[in-house]
């Protein structure tokens, strides 16, 4: 008798994702593997900017970029479910995979520094349409009343630290196995693709009373 | 506002299925298949050459996107095409595209080969990121999944433990084990494990009366974790050594250590002998209040049938052990297997539980299911057996049993004229039996090798004067391989040794078909000797990403080894058939 190796690997992956069910993957937290972050790495990282309530009992992360439509149709609602909540902490990190005008956007965003410019220019971007050229992302933050220029300083006086950051992000993403934007993270639960207001909080509440 | 609620997303392999062929003219025609409800971006689709300046692609016209999230875009939700005219070297290809309201994808990349072979490239990211990369290990965002590796010697070998190795990088250790509890479970439904069954029975019927559920679920599950601990050890050793366990299990001696132990204990089955441990060891056990010595037995017996299983599934478990030894994790590896041995005893656990509740408790009918059980386990052994032995040796051996079984149900027995309907169809069963026996038995002394049709020499003599295969350069070295794959003709690379059964069985069965034989003309045949296990055999295989003998790999006249055509262990003809069709175009 022959068994099909790769029949049976297929078959045999089948079952035991149809034994986890659904399609949101628990998070482990992983010991002594190299190269995996662990679920603190992720949502925790030092030089992250937090925004919502940073002593929130749950931490939202979404790995974005400025020029993902579903991204940016969906952080409006994100962006009042974490307000209306009041007890999330939200990180928005930085995957830009859309090009020069994205990785020129999350840099000029974490230059702004101080936190509350950093949210403000982080929205004015979001709520524009999603192809940008470089040119439009200094536009749309130099109406929003920042200097473009400035940004950028700060951002290249502080290269390695916003560089690194980037970095681990992007080493997540590929560990984790996102394939794209937005993902998101949501308690343990990896959440692949745009999630609408009804779903986010299904996921909130899940994530809340599974902690 | 709500949002359309997608499926999750497809692999962007998969979202985006990329095909390229050359065409007649020395160009590439590139396509890419846009599954329904997913998009290319126009803009996105860029073609490289090897000096990096961009090669113009004549694109259709896309359609136009416009909406107050998108912005002005140019975008295909069909499968579209392009063509690359006469590419002068390697060339590099990206394209980019979204699940329509669920996620963008990462941009993906291939390099081309100018003959349209795709070659497995990291992922550059444009922007000068160079510590954007993620570590070697990690799956890398933009890298097609479906990508081939780089061998030592220039061959391209397809990643056949992708799906495994996915696993891990996207779920974690929960993934990997539950991925292989299923495929334990799957194993549990091929006929490897029923030689487990009688084992098992045997096991809860020698215990006679007072057998009850409790009592026989716990000495299956005695049974079966000491199995999946015997596979979990097998993940270790293999972790550490990355050595080639498969074809030890393989070796004669391990069969014949196998087989005798059948014959044992079916030789046990018919009351010649009590197996039974050393009177100390029981000693010892019998002052413990709970017998714990039948446990300890079923334990013993569970650790031994893995190693009889183990040879049977040497096709998944040879997957699973290159994948262990690839990622050199010795915890995770002994978990995986466990896991793989743990799915594999969840039948057997049913049997435990439910075989001696249904089973009477006492009389004659225990005696005749012993016997039963015997037979089985001696078909086993001469099974087992069949492997290393000559074939009409072991035809000679099938007659025997055969045979005996038929005088024991009462062929022979000469019945009285009101003797009833039951005992007669028993003895007509015998006779068939007997009659089975007499083929065998005339089918060794013809010098048949394969029980299954054993007057084939009288009907094939002809086929049967020709048992010649087909001819095979052997090499033992890597440089004697690089020699051997010189030129253009598709090869055939059969990893093979003196004392691996099953090659034996795939020359004598397979490899000698008419059919392969003439599909084999149209490839050089090398045959990888690593009888003598050397350092340079192993860093052969290790090149050929081979865990062990038989392996077959067939590559391309480019040299590359197309998906899904490579051999693991015991084949047939039609399996053979269809992966030389991969490579001869």
């Amino acid at each position: 008798m022959t068994l099909d190796r790769r029949t049976f690997l297929a078959a045999g992956a089948g079952a035991g994702v149809v034994a986890l069910g659904g399609g949101a993957w628990t998070l482990l937290r992983q010991s002594g593997r190299a190269g995996e972050p662990s679920v603190d790495d992720v949502l925790h990282d030092p030089d992250q900017p937090v925004l919502g309530n940073p002593q929130g009992d749950l931490t939202i992360a979404e790995f974005f970029d400025y020029q993902c439509p579903f991204c940016k149709r969906g952080h409006p609602d994100l962006m009042d479910e974490v307000e209306a909540d009041g007890n999330i902490r939200l990180v928005m990190k930085d995957w830009p995979i859309f090009g020069s005008a994205s990785v020129l956007a999350a840099q000029m965003v974490l230059g702004a520094a101080d936190p509350e410019r950093y949210a403000a220019a982080q929205a004015a971007l979001m709520a524009t349409p999603a192809r940008l050229t470089e040119e439009d992302v200094r536009t749309t933050l130099a109406a929003a009343g920042h200097d473009p220029d400035r940004m950028l300083e700060i951002y290249r006086q502080d290269r390695q630290r916003w560089d690194g950051l980037m970095g681990r992000n992007a080493q997540q993403a590929a560990a984790l196995g996102l394939q794209g934007t937005p993902a998101f993270i949501i308690g343990r639960t990896i959440h692949a693709g745009a999630l609408d207001r009804d779903r986010l909080r299904a996921a909130i509440a899940a994530a809340r009373s599974g902690a | 506002m709500a949002l359309a609620q997608p499926a999750p997303p497809l692999d962007p392999s998969d979202a985006f299925v990329l095909s390229v062929t050359p065409d007649a003219a020395g160009g590439l025609q590139i396509a890419w298949d846009v599954q329904p409800g997913y998009y290319l971006y126009r803009s996105k689709i860029e073609a490289f050459d090897v000096d990096g300046a961009a090669i113009p692609l004549i694109l259709p016209e896309g359609e136009v996107y416009d909406d107050p999230w998108m912005g002005r875009d140019e975008i295909y939700r069909a499968p579209i095409a392009t063509t690359i005219p006469d590419p002068r070297g390697a060339v590099t290809l990206h394209w980019q595209g979204c699940q329509q309201d669920g996620i963008c994808y990462a941009p993906q990349q291939v390099v081309l080969e100018t003959d349209g072979t795709v070659r497995a490239e990291q992922v550059a990211e444009a922007e000068a990121f160079g510590s954007w990369r993620a570590d070697g290990n990690a799956p890398q965002p933009g890298a097609p999944d479906s990508a081939t590796s780089e061998g030592q010697d220039g061959l391209k070998l397809a990643k056949e433990e992708g799906l495994v190795a996915d696993l891990a990088g996207r779920g974690g250790v929960v993934f990997v084990l539950l991925g292989f509890f299923g495929f334990g479970l799957l194993l549990s439904l091929t006929p490897c494990v029923l030689p487990m069954v009688p084992i098992v029975a045997g096991m809860l019927t020698r215990r006679g009366s007072g057998m009850t559920a409790g009592r026989g679920l716990a000495l299956t599950g005695a049974y079966v974790v000491a199995m999946a601990s015997a596979f979990g050890l097998l993940g270790v050793v293999a972790a550490w050594s990355g050595a080639n366990l498969q074809a030890t299990l393989q070796s004669p001696w391990a069969i014949g250590v196998i087989a005798a132990i059948f014959v044992m204990l079916a030789l046990s089955m018919f009351g010649l002998f009590e197996l039974q441990m050393p009177t100390r060891w029981q000693a010892r056990l019998a002052q413990r209040p709970n017998s714990a010595g039948s446990l300890g037995g079923a334990a013993v017996l569970g650790f031994g049938s893995a190693l009889i299983v183990g040879p049977c599934v040497t096709a998944p478990l040879a997957g699973a052990l290159i994948y262990i030894a690839q990622t050199g994790d010795v915890a995770l590896g002994a978990t995986a297997l466990f896991a793989l041995g743990l799915g594999q005893g969840v039948p057997l656990l049913a049997v435990g539980a439910f075989g001696p509740h249904i089973l009477p408790r006492r009389g004659a009918w225990m005696e005749r299911v012993k016997l039963a059980f015997g037979a089985v386990f001696l078909g086993m052994a001469i099974w087992l057996a069949g492997r290393i032995l000559p074939g009409p040796a072991v035809l000679a051996l099938w007659a025997a049993l055969l045979t005996g079984c038929g005088v024991a149900l009462g062929a022979l027995d000469r019945l009285a004229p009101d003797t009833p309907r039951g005992p007669r169809m028993v003895s007509a069963a015998g006779l068939l039996l007997v009659f089975a026996g007499l083929v065998q038995g005339l089918g060794a002394a013809l010098g048949a090798d394969d029980p299954m049709r054993p007057l084939a020499p009288l009907a094939n003599r002809v086929a049967q004067v020709s048992p010649d295969q087909p001819s095979f350069r052997t090499v033992t070295t890597q440089a004697g391989l690089d020699a051997a794959l010189q030129g253009s003709q598709p090869a055939l690379i059969y990893v093979t040794a003196d004392w691996c059964v099953t090659c034996r069985a795939i020359e004598r069965g397979p490899m000698s078909d008419p059919q392969v034989k003439e599909a084999l003309n149209d490839l050089v045949r090398i045959k990888v000797d690593v009888t003598d296990f050397t350092t340079e055999a192993q860093a052969l295989m290790t090149s050929l990403a081979a865990a062990g003998p038989p392996t077959m790999i067939f590559v391309d006249a480019a040299r590359s080894e197309p998906q899904s055509s490579r051999l693991v262990g015991d084949v047939e003809t039609p399996d053979l058939l269809a992966s030389i069709a991969k490579v001869v175009e």
